[in-house]
C-alpha cells in the first residue's frame, strides 16, 4: 500500500508531554503476528436481524430481543457505553442525575424521533422567497413584530431542554435523539422567523420584558419534568396554536408555508411533552402538585405577556387584514383566545393532569382586562 | 367515469398522482396516520331535516333524470364518511364509512365540512392548484366553523398538525384529477 503522506511528518511528537508504553497486547501482536479476537466472544445478543419496514430501518425496527427492553433504571455505570453493548469496570461516570426511564421517557418518543429526522426542511430552500412582495405598510409592520416575538422565544425549547439533555443516562439515547431534533427544529425556527422580518422591508421590532421572564423561569426549571409542564404542555402548546393561527393570518404564501411548516415541528415537541408527562404521572402522582405549581406561575406570565400591545396588537391587525379591520381582528382573536386555552387544557387531560379548577387562563379573552 | 369526492376510489385516484409525484412526498416526509373526512349535508337541505313534501317534490322532479344523477343527488343529501390510511407516502385504505360505523376506523382524528364547504376546496384547488389562503384545511380548522376536526383525544388529533403538509398537499393533487 502506498504511505499517506503527513505534512511536516519529521516534527509531529517531538515536543509531546506524555509518554505512552506499548501494551502488552500490542507487543504480543506485533511479535507473534496473531491476532487476539477475545472481543469476537463478547457481545450483546448476537443473530439479530433487524428488518427494515417500508420506510426503511427505523428505531422501532431494531427495538428486537434484549436490545428492545429499556431498562426502568438506566446503567450504574453512568458512561455513554451504547445500551446492550458489554460495558467494561473501568468506565469512567458522567455523572448522568435522571437516570429513571420516568423521569423522561415517552412512549411516543421513537416515533417523534424519527417523524422529525423524515419531516427535517430547510428555511432556505423551501420556502418561496421569491414569491414574497410587498405588503401594506400595517401589516408588513404586525408581522415583523410577530416574528421577533417568535425569534425571541423559539430558541428557549432548544436550550432549555438540551441543559437536561447531558444529565439524562445514556440507555434512555432514543429521548435524548429526539432532544436533539427539536433543537434542530427550533434553529430552523429561529432563523426563519429572522429571515422573514428582514426579507420584506421590515425588520426587528420590539423584544419583550415579559417574554424574557417566561423564558427564564422556563431555563431556572427545577427538574426535567418541571420544565416539561412549562416548556412544552403550555409553552408550546401555546406557541402551536400561534402557528397554526400564523398560516391562517399570513397576508402571502411565503408566511403561509412558513407557519404550517413551524407548526408540524412543534406538534412534535407537544406531543412529547404531554406522553413524557402522562408516563410521569403515572409512576409518580405525588410529582402533579408540583407541575401544577409551575404552571400557576407559567400561566401568570403568560397573561402578563398578554396585557402589552406588542403582543396583543400584531396578531389583532394580522387577523383582521389590516388596521382599519382592528376590531374584526380582536374578534377573531377572542375566539381563538377559547381554542388556546381549550386546546391547553385538553393535553393537560391527556396526560393526566386535571388541570381545570387551577387554571387562572380565562376562557373568555374579555375576562384578561376584567 | 372519473369518482366523485368523497368516494374511496377519489382517494385512491389521488394515491396514484401521489405515487407520480413521490419526489414532492418524500421530501416533506413520511406519514403515519389514519383519518376520517365527513362529508354533512349542505344546511337547509340534509337528508333527515328534509319534510315530506321537500321529498315528494324531489322524487317528481327526479323523474326526467337518469339514475346516475338521482344516486348522486342522493349521496349529497347524506352525511358520508370516508376512512383513509396514510402510511410513508401512500394511501394504504380508503373505505366508505356508514355513519354508524366511523367508530370502527379507530381514526386519529375526523374533518368535518358541509358539502358546500368541501366543494369550494375543491374547486379552488382545481382553479390555482391550492386552495385561497384563508381556506387551506388547518385554517379551515383553525376556525372551526365551516370545519372542524372531532377526536377523542388532543394527542391523536394533533396528527393533523404534524402531517398537515402532506394532507394539504394530498388533496392539492384534486387539480390533477378530471372533474367527476
Amino acid at each position: 500500500m502506498p504511505t499517506v503522506p503527513i505534512k511536516d511528518e519529521h516534527r509531529v511528537g517531538t515536543e509531546a508531554r506524555h509518554k505512552v508504553e506499548p501494551s502488552a497486547y500490542l507487543q504480543k501482536l506485533f511479535q507473534s503476528g496473531t491476532p487476539d479476537l477475545g472481543w469476537m466472544k463478547e457481545t450483546g445478543q448476537w443473530g439479530m436481524h433487524a428488518k427494515p419496514s417500508g420506510l426503511g430501518l427505523r428505531l422501532k425496527d431494531i427495538e428486537i430481543g434484549s436490545y428492545g427492553v429499556v431498562p426502568e433504571r438506566g446503567g450504574k455505570h453512568l458512561s455513554m457505553a451504547p445500551r446492550g453493548s458489554i460495558v467494561p469496570d473501568n468506565v469512567p461516570s458522567l455523572g448522568f442525575t435522571i437516570n429513571n426511564k420516568d423521569e423522561c421517557w415517552a412512549d411516543n418518543v421513537t416515533e417523534l424521533y424519527e417523524e422529525a429526522v423524515a419531516r427535517q426542511w430547510s428555511s432556505a430552500r423551501d420556502i418561496p422567497w421569491d414569491e414574497l412582495k410587498p405588503l401594506p405598510d400595517d401589516l408588513e409592520r404586525a408581522m415583523c413584530q410577530l416574528c421577533t416575538f417568535l425569534t425571541e422565544v423559539e430558541f428557549i425549547a432548544a436550550d432549555a431542554p438540551t441543559r437536561w439533555m447531558s444529565r439524562i443516562n445514556q440507555d434512555f439515547f432514543e429521548v435524548k435523539l429526539f432532544l436533539a431534533t427539536q433543537a434542530m427544529d427550533e434553529a430552523r425556527h429561529m432563523d426563519v422567523f429572522r429571515k422573514r422580518a428582514l426579507a420584506n422591508g421590515g425588520g426587528l421590532g420590539k423584544a419583550s420584558a415579559y417574554s424574557e421572564l417566561g423564558l427564564k423561569k422556563i431555563f431556572d426549571a427545577p427538574s426535567f419534568s418541571a420544565q416539561t409542564g412549562r416548556l412544552h404542555l403550555l409553552g408550546e402548546g401555546f406557541v402551536l396554536t400561534i402557528f397554526r393561527q400564523g398560516e391562517f393570518i399570513a397576508p402571502s404564501r411565503v408566511d403561509q408555508e412558513i407557519f404550517r411548516r413551524c407548526m408540524q415541528d412543534e406538534s412534535r415537541h407537544v406531543g412529547y411533552g404531554t406522553m413524557h408527562l402522562r408516563a410521569q404521572l403515572k409512576s409518580r402522582p405525588e410529582l402533579a402538585e408540583e407541575i401544577h405549581t409551575e404552571l400557576d406561575d407559567a400561566e401568570r406570565i403568560l397573561l402578563e405577556i398578554f396585557s402589552e400591545p406588542e403582543s396583543v396588537e400584531p396578531m389583532a391587525v394580522l387577523m383582521g387584514g389590516g388596521l382599519a379591520h382592528f376590531d374584526k381582528g380582536m374578534e377573531m382573536q377572542s375566539q381563538l383566545w377559547r381554542r388556546i386555552v381549550g386546546e391547553y387544557l385538553q393535553r393537560c387531560d391527556s396526560a393526566g393532569l386535571d388541570r381545570r379548577p387551577r387554571c387562572l387562563l380565562p376562557t373568555d379573552f374579555a375576562k384578561l382586562v376584567s | 367515469m372519473a369518482p366523485n369526492f368523497p368516494e374511496p376510489q377519489w382517494f385512491l385516484a389521488l394515491d396514484r398522482l401521489m405515487a407520480v409525484r413521490g419526489e414532492l412526498f418524500r421530501r416533506i416526509g413520511y406519514v403515519e396516520t389514519r383519518f376520517i373526512v365527513r362529508v354533512l349535508p349542505d344546511e337547509g337541505g340534509g337528508g333527515e331535516e328534509r319534510n315530506q313534501e321537500e321529498r315528494n317534490q324531489e322524487e317528481r322532479n327526479q323523474e326526467d333524470r337518469d339514475q346516475e344523477d338521482r344516486d348522486q343527488e342522493d349521496r349529497d343529501q347524506e352525511e358520508r364518511n370516508t376512512g383513509v390510511a396514510m402510511q410513508g407516502y401512500a394511501l394504504t385504505d380508503a373505505v366508505a364509512l356508514a355513519p354508524g360505523a366511523a367508530a370502527s376506523f379507530d381514526a386519529d382524528f375526523t374533518i368535518c365540512a358541509r358539502g358546500a364547504v368541501w366543494r369550494r376546496m375543491l374547486d379552488e384547488i382545481a382553479r390555482g392548484g391550492r386552495p385561497e389562503l384563508r381556506h387551506t384545511l388547518n385554517s379551515l380548522a383553525l376556525i372551526g366553523d365551516e370545519l372542524w376536526l372531532e377526536s377523542a383525544d388532543q394527542l391523536r388529533e394533533d396528527k393533523f398538525y404534524r402531517f398537515n403538509q402532506s394532507l394539504q398537499e394530498l388533496f392539492n393533487l384534486a387539480a390533477e384529477l378530471p372533474v367527476g
